[in-house]
Protein backbone atom coordinates (compact mmCIF):
# COMPACT_ATOMS: atom_id res chain seq x y z
CA UNK A 1 0.00 0.00 0.00
CA UNK A 2 3.02 2.58 0.73
CA UNK A 3 4.31 1.87 -2.32
CA UNK A 4 0.98 1.99 -4.28
CA UNK A 5 1.11 6.05 -2.46
CA UNK A 6 4.40 6.72 -3.42
CA UNK A 7 3.10 5.88 -7.35
CA UNK A 8 0.51 7.84 -7.21
CA UNK A 9 2.83 10.78 -6.10
CA UNK A 10 4.85 10.26 -9.38
CA UNK A 11 1.36 9.96 -10.99
CA UNK A 12 1.00 13.30 -9.88
CA UNK A 13 4.29 14.74 -10.57
CA UNK A 14 3.51 13.50 -14.40
CA UNK A 15 -0.12 15.27 -14.21
CA UNK A 16 1.48 18.44 -13.05
CA UNK A 17 4.20 18.93 -15.57
CA UNK A 18 2.35 17.71 -18.88
CA UNK A 19 -0.76 19.72 -18.05
CA UNK A 20 -1.16 21.94 -14.58
CA UNK A 21 2.54 23.68 -14.87
CA UNK A 22 1.80 26.07 -17.92
CA UNK A 23 -1.65 26.78 -16.51
CA UNK A 24 -0.92 27.55 -12.90
CA UNK A 25 2.56 29.02 -14.18
CA UNK A 26 2.81 33.00 -13.29
CA UNK A 27 5.77 35.21 -15.04
CA UNK A 28 7.86 32.36 -15.17
CA UNK A 29 7.68 31.23 -11.78
CA UNK A 30 5.60 28.13 -11.59
CA UNK A 31 5.39 25.43 -8.56
CA UNK A 32 8.24 22.51 -7.88
CA UNK A 33 5.65 19.95 -7.18
CA UNK A 34 8.38 17.54 -7.41
CA UNK A 35 11.02 19.02 -4.88
CA UNK A 36 7.40 19.80 -2.69
CA UNK A 37 6.51 16.22 -2.67
CA UNK A 38 10.11 14.83 -1.83
CA UNK A 39 10.18 17.09 0.99
CA UNK A 40 6.81 16.54 2.36
CA UNK A 41 7.87 12.46 2.54
CA UNK A 42 11.11 13.63 4.23
CA UNK A 43 8.54 15.61 7.20
CA UNK A 44 6.13 13.48 7.49
CA UNK A 45 8.27 9.78 6.44
CA UNK A 46 11.65 8.12 6.61
CA UNK A 47 14.64 8.82 5.72
CA UNK A 48 14.94 5.97 3.24
CA UNK A 49 11.33 6.98 1.86
CA UNK A 50 12.68 10.46 1.11
CA UNK A 51 15.86 9.57 -0.93
CA UNK A 52 14.17 6.79 -3.01
CA UNK A 53 11.17 8.42 -3.52
CA UNK A 54 13.46 11.32 -4.24
CA UNK A 55 15.60 9.08 -6.61
CA UNK A 56 12.13 7.91 -8.51
CA UNK A 57 10.89 11.82 -8.72
CA UNK A 58 13.64 13.10 -10.39
CA UNK A 59 13.79 10.19 -13.19
CA UNK A 60 9.96 10.90 -13.41
CA UNK A 61 11.26 14.74 -13.44
CA UNK A 62 14.00 14.66 -16.08
CA UNK A 63 12.12 11.75 -17.93
CA UNK A 64 12.03 13.51 -21.26
CA UNK A 65 15.42 14.89 -21.30
CA UNK A 66 17.75 11.50 -20.42
CA UNK A 67 21.30 13.42 -20.09
CA UNK A 68 20.07 15.53 -17.02
CA UNK A 69 17.79 12.15 -15.33
CA UNK A 70 21.06 11.00 -13.55
CA UNK A 71 21.54 14.61 -11.88
CA UNK A 72 17.41 15.31 -11.05
CA UNK A 73 17.62 11.67 -9.47
CA UNK A 74 20.52 12.34 -7.50
CA UNK A 75 19.55 15.75 -6.50
CA UNK A 76 16.14 14.72 -5.18
CA UNK A 77 17.39 11.87 -3.54
CA UNK A 78 19.78 13.82 -1.70
CA UNK A 79 17.29 16.69 -1.04
CA UNK A 80 15.35 14.63 0.76
CA UNK A 81 18.30 12.69 2.40
CA UNK A 82 18.92 16.63 3.63
CA UNK A 83 15.70 18.20 5.05
CA UNK A 84 14.78 14.44 6.46
CA UNK A 85 18.17 15.21 8.81
CA UNK A 86 17.65 18.94 9.25
CA UNK A 87 14.12 18.25 10.43
CA UNK A 88 15.39 15.25 12.90
CA UNK A 89 18.72 17.36 13.73
CA UNK A 90 17.14 20.62 14.54
CA UNK A 91 13.51 18.89 15.61
CA UNK A 92 11.40 21.08 13.97
CA UNK A 93 7.85 20.94 14.57
CA UNK A 94 6.12 24.04 14.25
CA UNK A 95 4.67 24.51 10.94
CA UNK A 96 6.23 27.73 10.26
CA UNK A 97 9.83 25.53 10.58
CA UNK A 98 8.16 23.38 8.04
CA UNK A 99 7.25 26.04 5.69
CA UNK A 100 10.78 27.28 6.36
CA UNK A 101 12.15 24.05 5.41
CA UNK A 102 9.61 24.03 2.06
CA UNK A 103 11.25 27.37 0.71
CA UNK A 104 14.63 26.29 1.54
CA UNK A 105 14.87 23.14 0.06
CA UNK A 106 12.83 23.52 -3.18
CA UNK A 107 15.15 27.23 -3.28
CA UNK A 108 17.81 24.57 -3.28
CA UNK A 109 16.23 21.98 -5.85
CA UNK A 110 15.53 25.25 -7.88
CA UNK A 111 18.95 26.18 -7.94
CA UNK A 112 20.58 23.32 -8.41
CA UNK A 113 18.40 22.89 -11.73
CA UNK A 114 19.58 26.05 -12.62
CA UNK A 115 22.89 24.97 -12.59
CA UNK A 116 22.26 21.36 -14.15
CA UNK A 117 20.47 23.16 -17.34
CA UNK A 118 23.26 25.86 -17.64
CA UNK A 119 22.55 28.31 -20.17
CA UNK A 120 22.61 32.46 -19.74
CA UNK A 121 21.28 34.73 -17.27
CA UNK A 122 21.89 32.82 -14.56
CA UNK A 123 21.47 35.52 -12.00
CA UNK A 124 18.18 36.83 -13.64
CA UNK A 125 17.22 33.18 -13.83
CA UNK A 126 17.66 32.69 -10.09
CA UNK A 127 15.40 35.64 -9.34
CA UNK A 128 12.69 35.20 -11.76
CA UNK A 129 12.49 31.84 -11.81
CA UNK A 130 13.92 30.26 -8.77
CA UNK A 131 13.19 32.38 -5.66
CA UNK A 132 9.77 33.60 -7.11
CA UNK A 133 9.22 29.77 -7.50
CA UNK A 134 10.32 28.62 -3.88
CA UNK A 135 8.01 31.43 -2.78
CA UNK A 136 5.34 30.07 -4.98
CA UNK A 137 5.55 26.33 -4.01
CA UNK A 138 5.83 27.42 -0.08
CA UNK A 139 2.15 29.19 -0.96
CA UNK A 140 1.51 25.99 -1.22
CA UNK A 141 2.78 24.41 1.39
CA UNK A 142 1.22 26.72 3.46
CA UNK A 143 -2.29 25.48 2.51
CA UNK A 144 -1.14 21.99 2.17
CA UNK A 145 0.55 22.08 6.02
CA UNK A 146 -2.63 23.82 7.56
CA UNK A 147 -5.27 21.28 6.15
CA UNK A 148 -2.44 18.19 7.14
CA UNK A 149 -1.83 20.03 10.59
CA UNK A 150 -5.38 20.66 11.35
CA UNK A 151 -4.70 24.12 11.69
CA UNK A 152 -7.51 24.51 9.15
CA UNK A 153 -10.40 21.57 9.01
CA UNK A 154 -13.69 21.46 6.71
CA UNK A 155 -15.83 21.89 9.87
CA UNK A 156 -13.92 24.81 10.69
CA UNK A 157 -14.26 26.28 7.45
CA UNK A 158 -17.90 25.42 7.61
CA UNK A 159 -18.33 27.22 10.72
CA UNK A 160 -17.16 30.37 9.52
CA UNK A 161 -20.17 30.19 7.01
CA UNK B 1 26.03 -16.72 8.67
CA UNK B 2 24.33 -14.28 11.63
CA UNK B 3 27.46 -11.94 11.71
CA UNK B 4 26.82 -11.16 7.91
CA UNK B 5 23.16 -10.47 8.75
CA UNK B 6 24.05 -8.23 11.77
CA UNK B 7 26.60 -6.46 9.25
CA UNK B 8 24.08 -6.05 7.05
CA UNK B 9 21.60 -4.14 9.46
CA UNK B 10 23.62 -1.71 10.88
CA UNK B 11 24.92 -0.78 7.70
CA UNK B 12 21.13 -1.18 6.31
CA UNK B 13 20.65 2.78 6.11
CA UNK B 14 24.24 3.41 4.01
CA UNK B 15 23.20 0.34 2.25
CA UNK B 16 20.33 2.38 0.75
CA UNK B 17 21.76 5.47 0.49
CA UNK B 18 24.62 4.28 -1.31
CA UNK B 19 22.33 2.21 -3.59
CA UNK B 20 20.59 5.79 -4.46
CA UNK B 21 24.01 7.59 -5.14
CA UNK B 22 25.32 4.40 -6.85
CA UNK B 23 22.22 4.70 -9.18
CA UNK B 24 22.17 8.26 -10.09
CA UNK B 25 25.72 8.34 -11.02
CA UNK B 26 25.37 5.14 -13.19
CA UNK B 27 22.48 7.40 -14.70
CA UNK B 28 24.47 10.30 -15.28
CA UNK B 29 28.04 8.65 -16.67
CA UNK B 30 25.85 5.37 -17.48
CA UNK B 31 25.10 3.70 -21.33
CA UNK B 32 23.07 6.17 -23.24
CA UNK B 33 20.84 3.30 -24.19
CA UNK B 34 20.25 2.61 -20.86
CA UNK B 35 19.19 6.27 -20.11
CA UNK B 36 17.12 6.07 -23.21
CA UNK B 37 14.93 2.93 -22.48
CA UNK B 38 14.72 4.64 -18.70
CA UNK B 39 13.21 7.81 -20.28
CA UNK B 40 10.91 5.73 -22.42
CA UNK B 41 9.38 3.60 -19.36
CA UNK B 42 8.98 6.76 -17.20
CA UNK B 43 7.56 8.98 -19.73
CA UNK B 44 5.31 5.89 -21.28
CA UNK B 45 4.14 5.16 -17.62
CA UNK B 46 4.04 8.37 -15.77
CA UNK B 47 3.51 10.99 -18.75
CA UNK B 48 1.94 9.59 -21.67
CA UNK B 49 -1.62 9.15 -20.15
CA UNK B 50 -1.21 12.64 -19.37
CA UNK B 51 -0.48 13.90 -22.81
CA UNK B 52 -3.48 11.75 -24.13
CA UNK B 53 -5.91 13.78 -21.55
CA UNK B 54 -4.15 17.15 -22.49
CA UNK B 55 -4.29 16.19 -26.52
CA UNK B 56 -7.60 15.16 -26.25
CA UNK B 57 -8.14 18.33 -24.22
CA UNK B 58 -6.53 20.57 -26.73
CA UNK B 59 -8.53 18.64 -29.70
CA UNK B 60 -12.14 19.10 -28.24
CA UNK B 61 -11.15 23.16 -28.05
CA UNK B 62 -10.02 23.17 -31.98
CA UNK B 63 -13.31 21.32 -32.71
CA UNK B 64 -15.12 23.99 -30.70
CA UNK B 65 -14.12 26.81 -32.04
CA UNK B 66 -13.73 25.34 -35.81
CA UNK B 67 -17.42 24.92 -35.04
CA UNK B 68 -17.60 28.44 -33.90
CA UNK B 69 -16.13 29.46 -37.13
CA UNK B 70 -18.46 27.04 -39.61
CA UNK B 71 -21.75 28.27 -37.43
CA UNK B 72 -20.12 32.48 -38.41
CA UNK B 73 -19.49 31.11 -41.42
CA UNK B 74 -22.58 29.87 -42.44
CA UNK B 75 -24.42 32.39 -40.87
CA UNK B 76 -22.32 34.91 -43.59
CA UNK B 77 -23.27 32.13 -46.19
CA UNK B 78 -27.09 32.56 -45.31
CA UNK B 79 -26.81 35.79 -45.54
CA UNK B 80 -24.73 36.43 -48.96
CA UNK B 81 -27.80 33.66 -50.27
CA UNK B 82 -30.20 36.08 -49.04
CA UNK B 83 -28.90 39.23 -50.63
CA UNK B 84 -27.97 37.25 -53.96
CA UNK B 85 -31.40 35.82 -53.61
CA UNK B 86 -32.83 39.46 -54.24
CA UNK B 87 -30.71 40.56 -56.07
CA UNK B 88 -31.66 37.11 -58.60
CA UNK B 89 -35.65 38.18 -57.95
CA UNK B 90 -34.59 42.42 -58.98
CA UNK B 91 -32.94 41.43 -61.69
CA UNK B 92 -36.07 39.32 -63.08
CA UNK B 93 -38.06 41.88 -62.34
CA UNK B 94 -35.97 44.11 -64.04
CA UNK B 95 -36.03 42.05 -67.08
CA UNK B 96 -39.45 41.65 -67.21
CA UNK B 97 -39.64 45.66 -67.16
CA UNK B 98 -37.04 45.91 -69.97
CA UNK B 99 -39.89 44.36 -72.46
CA UNK B 100 -41.96 47.20 -71.62
CA UNK B 101 -43.22 49.96 -73.73
CA UNK B 102 -45.16 53.04 -72.18
CA UNK B 103 -48.20 54.26 -73.51
CA UNK B 104 -47.80 56.32 -76.64
CA UNK B 105 -46.76 60.21 -75.35
CA UNK B 106 -45.38 59.03 -71.73
CA UNK B 107 -42.16 58.65 -70.35
CA UNK B 108 -41.32 55.89 -67.71
CA UNK B 109 -39.56 57.31 -64.56
CA UNK B 110 -38.52 54.52 -62.78
CA UNK B 111 -38.35 54.95 -58.80
CA UNK B 112 -38.20 52.35 -56.15
CA UNK B 113 -40.60 52.22 -52.92
CA UNK B 114 -39.52 53.36 -49.86
CA UNK B 115 -42.86 52.56 -47.85
CA UNK B 116 -46.26 51.41 -47.81
CA UNK B 117 -48.88 52.40 -45.70
CA UNK B 118 -51.68 49.83 -44.76
CA UNK B 119 -55.25 49.22 -43.41
CA UNK B 120 -55.69 45.65 -43.65
CA UNK B 121 -54.81 46.10 -47.26
CA UNK B 122 -51.70 48.42 -48.40
CA UNK B 123 -53.10 51.82 -49.24
CA UNK B 124 -50.13 54.24 -50.37
CA UNK B 125 -46.84 54.40 -50.69
CA UNK B 126 -44.07 56.20 -50.71
CA UNK B 127 -41.30 56.52 -53.69
CA UNK B 128 -37.84 57.90 -53.71
CA UNK B 129 -38.98 60.49 -56.97
CA UNK B 130 -40.64 63.73 -56.19
CA UNK B 131 -40.85 67.01 -57.81
CA UNK B 132 -36.84 67.43 -59.00
CA UNK B 133 -37.89 64.45 -61.08
CA UNK B 134 -40.53 66.19 -62.66
CA UNK B 135 -43.21 64.18 -60.96
CA UNK B 136 -46.29 65.72 -60.63
CA UNK B 137 -49.86 65.14 -58.43
CA UNK B 138 -52.30 62.83 -60.44
CA UNK B 139 -49.29 61.35 -62.75
CA UNK B 140 -50.35 57.50 -62.99
CA UNK B 141 -47.89 55.27 -61.78
CA UNK B 142 -47.33 51.52 -62.72
CA UNK B 143 -45.34 48.22 -62.87
CA UNK B 144 -44.78 45.81 -65.63
CA UNK B 145 -47.74 43.70 -63.92
CA UNK B 146 -50.13 46.96 -64.80
CA UNK B 147 -51.95 49.91 -62.75
CA UNK B 148 -50.71 50.28 -59.71
CA UNK B 149 -52.15 53.93 -58.52
CA UNK B 150 -51.74 57.69 -58.90
CA UNK B 151 -49.61 60.58 -57.27
CA UNK B 152 -51.20 61.99 -54.53
CA UNK B 153 -48.48 64.11 -52.84
CA UNK B 154 -45.00 65.57 -54.28
CA UNK B 155 -42.14 66.55 -52.40
CA UNK B 156 -38.62 67.54 -53.79
CA UNK B 157 -37.24 64.43 -53.48
CA UNK B 158 -40.19 61.68 -52.75
CA UNK B 159 -43.98 61.36 -53.66
CA UNK B 160 -46.88 59.42 -52.06
CA UNK B 161 -48.87 56.77 -54.35
CA UNK B 162 -52.40 56.48 -54.13
CA UNK B 163 -52.86 52.43 -54.49
CA UNK B 164 -56.00 51.19 -56.28
CA UNK B 165 -56.27 49.22 -53.30
CA UNK B 166 -57.24 52.45 -51.35
CA UNK B 167 -61.48 52.57 -51.14
CA UNK B 168 -61.27 56.47 -52.45
CA UNK B 169 -59.29 55.47 -55.52
CA UNK B 170 -61.35 54.74 -58.54
CA UNK B 171 -60.22 53.89 -61.98
CA UNK B 172 -62.50 54.35 -65.02
CA UNK B 173 -62.08 50.78 -66.95
CA UNK B 174 -63.08 48.80 -70.02
CA UNK B 175 -63.26 45.49 -70.38
CA UNK B 176 -60.74 44.34 -72.98
CA UNK B 177 -63.04 41.40 -75.00
CA UNK B 178 -66.42 43.63 -75.25
CA UNK B 179 -65.11 47.11 -74.96
CA UNK B 180 -68.17 47.74 -72.26
CA UNK B 181 -67.33 49.81 -69.44
CA UNK B 182 -67.28 50.57 -65.57
CA UNK B 183 -65.65 51.78 -62.46
CA UNK B 184 -63.36 49.46 -61.12
CA UNK B 185 -63.31 50.38 -56.78
CA UNK B 186 -61.49 48.53 -54.15
CA UNK B 187 -63.33 47.50 -51.10
CA UNK B 188 -61.87 46.41 -47.85
CA UNK B 189 -63.79 43.48 -47.09
CA UNK B 190 -65.07 42.63 -51.15
CA UNK B 191 -61.72 43.26 -52.62
CA UNK B 192 -61.73 44.64 -56.40
CA UNK B 193 -64.76 45.33 -58.40
CA UNK B 194 -66.91 46.91 -61.33
CA UNK B 195 -68.89 49.44 -59.99
CA UNK B 196 -71.88 49.94 -61.55
CA UNK B 197 -71.89 47.82 -64.42
CA UNK B 198 -75.02 47.27 -66.34
CA UNK B 199 -77.01 44.08 -66.19
CA UNK B 200 -77.22 43.70 -69.94
CA UNK B 201 -73.37 44.40 -69.54
CA UNK B 202 -70.84 41.83 -71.69
CA UNK B 203 -68.49 40.45 -69.10
CA UNK B 204 -67.56 37.15 -68.22
CA UNK B 205 -65.09 35.46 -66.08
CA UNK B 206 -61.33 35.23 -67.21
CA UNK B 207 -61.89 38.74 -69.39
CA UNK B 208 -59.16 41.38 -69.35
CA UNK B 209 -59.95 44.61 -67.74
CA UNK B 210 -57.74 47.70 -68.65
CA UNK B 211 -57.91 51.53 -68.19
CA UNK B 212 -60.25 53.13 -70.59
CA UNK B 213 -58.25 57.00 -70.27
CA UNK B 214 -61.55 58.55 -69.72
CA UNK B 215 -61.24 60.81 -66.31
CA UNK B 216 -57.97 62.66 -67.60
CA UNK B 217 -55.78 60.85 -64.91
CA UNK B 218 -54.96 57.30 -65.91
CA UNK B 219 -54.14 56.84 -69.85
CA UNK B 220 -56.18 54.33 -71.41
CA UNK B 221 -54.37 50.43 -72.41
CA UNK B 222 -53.31 49.94 -68.40
CA UNK B 223 -54.29 46.81 -67.01
CA UNK B 224 -56.30 46.39 -63.94
CA UNK B 225 -57.52 43.03 -63.37
CA UNK B 226 -59.13 39.77 -64.76
CA UNK B 227 -62.83 39.35 -63.61
CA UNK B 228 -62.92 36.52 -61.29
CA UNK B 229 -66.90 36.11 -61.08
CA UNK B 230 -69.53 37.93 -62.66
CA UNK B 231 -73.29 37.22 -60.86
CA UNK B 232 -76.50 39.04 -62.58
CA UNK B 233 -79.03 38.99 -59.73
CA UNK B 234 -82.64 39.23 -60.92
CA UNK B 235 -84.44 42.41 -60.82
CA UNK B 236 -81.17 44.05 -59.88
CA UNK B 237 -79.87 47.13 -62.72
CA UNK B 238 -76.22 46.12 -62.04
CA UNK B 239 -73.86 42.81 -62.12
CA UNK B 240 -71.81 41.48 -59.47
CA UNK B 241 -68.28 41.88 -61.22
CA UNK B 242 -65.04 40.59 -58.87
CA UNK B 243 -61.83 41.60 -60.05
CA UNK B 244 -58.46 40.31 -59.56
CA UNK B 245 -55.82 43.02 -59.33
CA UNK B 246 -52.88 42.22 -62.06
CA UNK B 247 -50.52 43.75 -59.64
CA UNK B 248 -49.55 42.23 -56.35
CA UNK B 249 -50.01 45.13 -54.11
CA UNK B 250 -48.12 43.06 -51.51
CA UNK B 251 -44.97 42.74 -52.65
CA UNK B 252 -44.14 46.57 -54.63
CA UNK B 253 -40.69 47.26 -55.21
CA UNK B 254 -40.10 49.29 -58.50
CA UNK B 255 -42.53 51.31 -60.07
CA UNK B 256 -42.56 53.47 -62.82
CA UNK B 257 -44.09 56.96 -62.85
CA UNK B 258 -45.81 57.48 -66.04
CA UNK B 259 -44.96 61.33 -67.37
CA UNK B 260 -46.29 63.13 -70.24
CA UNK B 261 -43.96 64.17 -73.04
CA UNK B 262 -43.75 67.83 -73.23
CA UNK B 263 -45.62 68.32 -76.67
Amino acid sequence: MKVIAYILYLFLIGLYQVIFRDITGIYGASINLAAFIVLAVAIYKSELAAAWFGFAAGVVLAAGNPPLMGWQALALALLGVFAYNVKERLNLESLYAKILLIFGGVLLHNVVTLLIDGGDAFLYRLVSESLTGAVYTSALAIVFFLFKEEVVTPAKVKSVF
Amino acid sequence: MNWISNLFSRYWRNVHLGTVVLLSILLIIGIPAINKFVSEVAVGIFYYPFFKVESSIVELVDVRNESRELRQMLVESSVKISALEEQMRENERLRAVLGFDPPPGYDLVPAKVISVSSDKVPISAVINKGSQDSVRVNQAVINEDGLIGRIVEVMPDFSTVQLLTDPANRVAVRVTESRDMGIAKYGISEGMYLDNFPIQGRVEPGNTVISSGLGGVYPGGLKVGTVRSVKRPEDAPFCDVKLDPTANFYSLDELFVLRSQPR
